[in-house]
């Protein structure tokens, strides 16, 4: 039974103590909550960089006019890193003093590429020497988690994981290993992400945009949306919580990861490693398949990813598939990349909170392939929500998965 | 050790603009005031960066050995570092 064996194989129980998030609702889990209940989607034109030469001219920006004082020299990725966990910190009422031992777990898949791409563009110009060394410096992947630990003080471990779309899970999973380990007794743990040019290319290039706002499940599907953002979690143990009087806000239950060994890009066709993913972090959270009360899906939009995620969902959860309901945060705020898993688990985890899965937008015919109960137009209420899963599915057949369950089960 | 205010005021301007020095304007800079660790408390990548920004405020090459703690101690061993390298003969277009 799950939650029946505290002190079982899988160590203590890991919680969740605090939220942040920067996204393009706004710079904070309130805007972002708020924004997922509207379900009005935040795509529209690019403004941050000339894309007249691309395919598409959308993104979801993070308005930076509404933009905390950041540090010197801090690239755009930093700077939603360190106040997506200065606000989930301050939620989960730490002191500086308290994060002196902290580890910090970070997902991205660019890093300070935005601004490295200044310094390029001088660089190639007729004033290359002028081309600032700070904006190259910054560019490294692990900028993000690294200006987080310096923000905060912490000196426990840093630790950047970049598997492309799946960075933000699989970071979170690392310090759910970690915090069992008994490596940190506190984690924060999360990705970054910014708009650049080098993914915005790159996915056009790849004919992976949307000409429109990304329609997840749709019949009329035709690819993803970019984001950008940040999100953030605090994670203890249990009893470490209870020990300094921090509130659990949920129950990080488990995490899987699996590969699919197939495409540079593409997802298997059947979501083998996808539904490997899905089952191996339900087992790691002694939750029954049965259990999963909704599903934060990946759900890009692209016409493979949500047709082989459909298909590990069929093939975990069988004939009570149909009657999960499903939802695509990207939907509305695109895709966040290295930071999706981390934003999608921030919005997982305030759907077990507030008991209700955010809609998408009504736009485009389900698609009767896929055989999904879809969340559209308006909030779904699940007053007994227990438990719910998250999936980030990523190029290079990077599959991650985590299953929450609500505080009442710690 | 001599040098033109005005060289040191260009300096002052170019520290405060493009190192983002916030909270702090040219005005406030002592011409003495250690510009790394202790003082102005700037690093390596402000050292970088003020190397960029000296090249092209004043038509100069810099060289790495250069970029010492004799030259880059203050405002006031900076300005008269320009000045010097100004008034030799070559340098006037060599940042161009």
């Amino acid at each position: 039974m799950p939650g029946a064996d505290p002190g079982g194989t899988t160590g203590a129980k890991i919680v969740v103590t605090g939220l942040g998030a920067i996204t393009a609702f706004g710079w904070g889990v309130a805007p972002l909550w708020e924004g997922l209940r509207e379900g009005t989607t935040a795509v529209g034109p690019i403004t941050r960089f000339d894309a007249s030469l691309h395919r598409t001219r959308l993104a979801a920006e993070v308005p930076l006019a509404l933009a905390p004082h950041g540090a010197r020299r801090a690239t755009w990725a930093d700077r939603f890193a360190v106040a997506a966990a200065e606000e989930a910190t301050r939620q989960a009422g730490l002191t500086p003093a308290a994060c002196a031992d902290a580890g910090v777990y970070f997902g991205s898949s660019t890093g300070g590429m935005l601004e490295s791409e200044a310094y390029y563009a001088t660089l190639i110009g007729p004033r290359a020497r002028h081309a600032r060394p700070s904006l190259l410096v910054a560019q490294q992947l692990n900028g993000p988690g690294d200006a987080v630990a310096r923000s905060l003080g912490t000196s426990g471990p840093v630790e950047s994981v970049s598997s492309a779309c799946a960075s933000g899970s699989m970071a979170i999973g690392a310090a759910l290993r970690a915090l069992r380990r008994g490596d940190v007794e506190l984690a924060i743990a999360g990705g970054s992400d910014s708009l650049c040019q080098l993914t915005y290319a790159g996915f056009n290039a790849l004919r992976s945009v949307d000409e429109r706002a990304c329609r997840p499940f749709r019949r009329d599907r035709a690819g993803l949306s970019i984001g950008e953002g940040a999100g953030v979690l605090v994670l203890e143990s249990l009893a470490h919580a209870r020990a300094r009087g921090a509130f659990p806000i949920a129950v990080l239950a488990g995490e899987g990861e699996a590969c699919d060994a197939h495409h540079m890009t593409a997802p298997h066709p059947e979501g083998i490693g996808a539904s490997a993913a899905i089952s191996q972090a339900l087992a790691d959270a002694e939750t029954d398949a049965a259990e999963i009360d909704f599903v934060n899906a990946h759900g890009t939009g692209t016409p493979h990813n949500d047709l082989a995620e459909a298909r590990a969902m069929h093939r975990v959860f069988g004939d009570r598939t149909g009657s999960i309901p499903v939802t695509s945060t990207k939907a509305l705020l695109g895709h966040l990349l290295g930071s999706a898993g981390a934003v999608e688990a921030v919005a997982t985890v305030l759907g077990l909170v507030r008991r209700e899965v955010h809609p998408m937008p009504v736009a485009g015919e389900p698609d009767e392939a896929i055989g999904l109960r879809l969340v559209l137009g308006r909030p779904l209420a699940l007053p007994r929500a227990i438990a719910a899963l998250s999936t980030s599915l990523a190029f290079g057949g990077a599959n991650a998965a985590l299953v929450f369950r609500c505080a009442e089960a710690a | 050790m001599s040098y033109e205010p005005a060289t040191a005021t260009r300096i002052k301007r170019l520290l405060v603009e493009k190192l983002h020095l916030e909270g702090m304007d040219a005005a406030s800079i002592d011409d003495h005031t250690p510009l790394f660790g202790e003082g102005l408390g700037l690093d390596s990548v402000d050292a970088l960066e003020l190397v960029v920004a000296l090249e092209k405020e004043f038509a100069l090459r810099i060289q790495s050995h250069e970029v010492g703690r004799e030259a880059f101690a203050s405002v006031a061993t900076l300005a008269a570092y320009v000045e010097s390298r100004l008034a030799t003969v070559g340098d006037r277009h060599a940042g161009s």
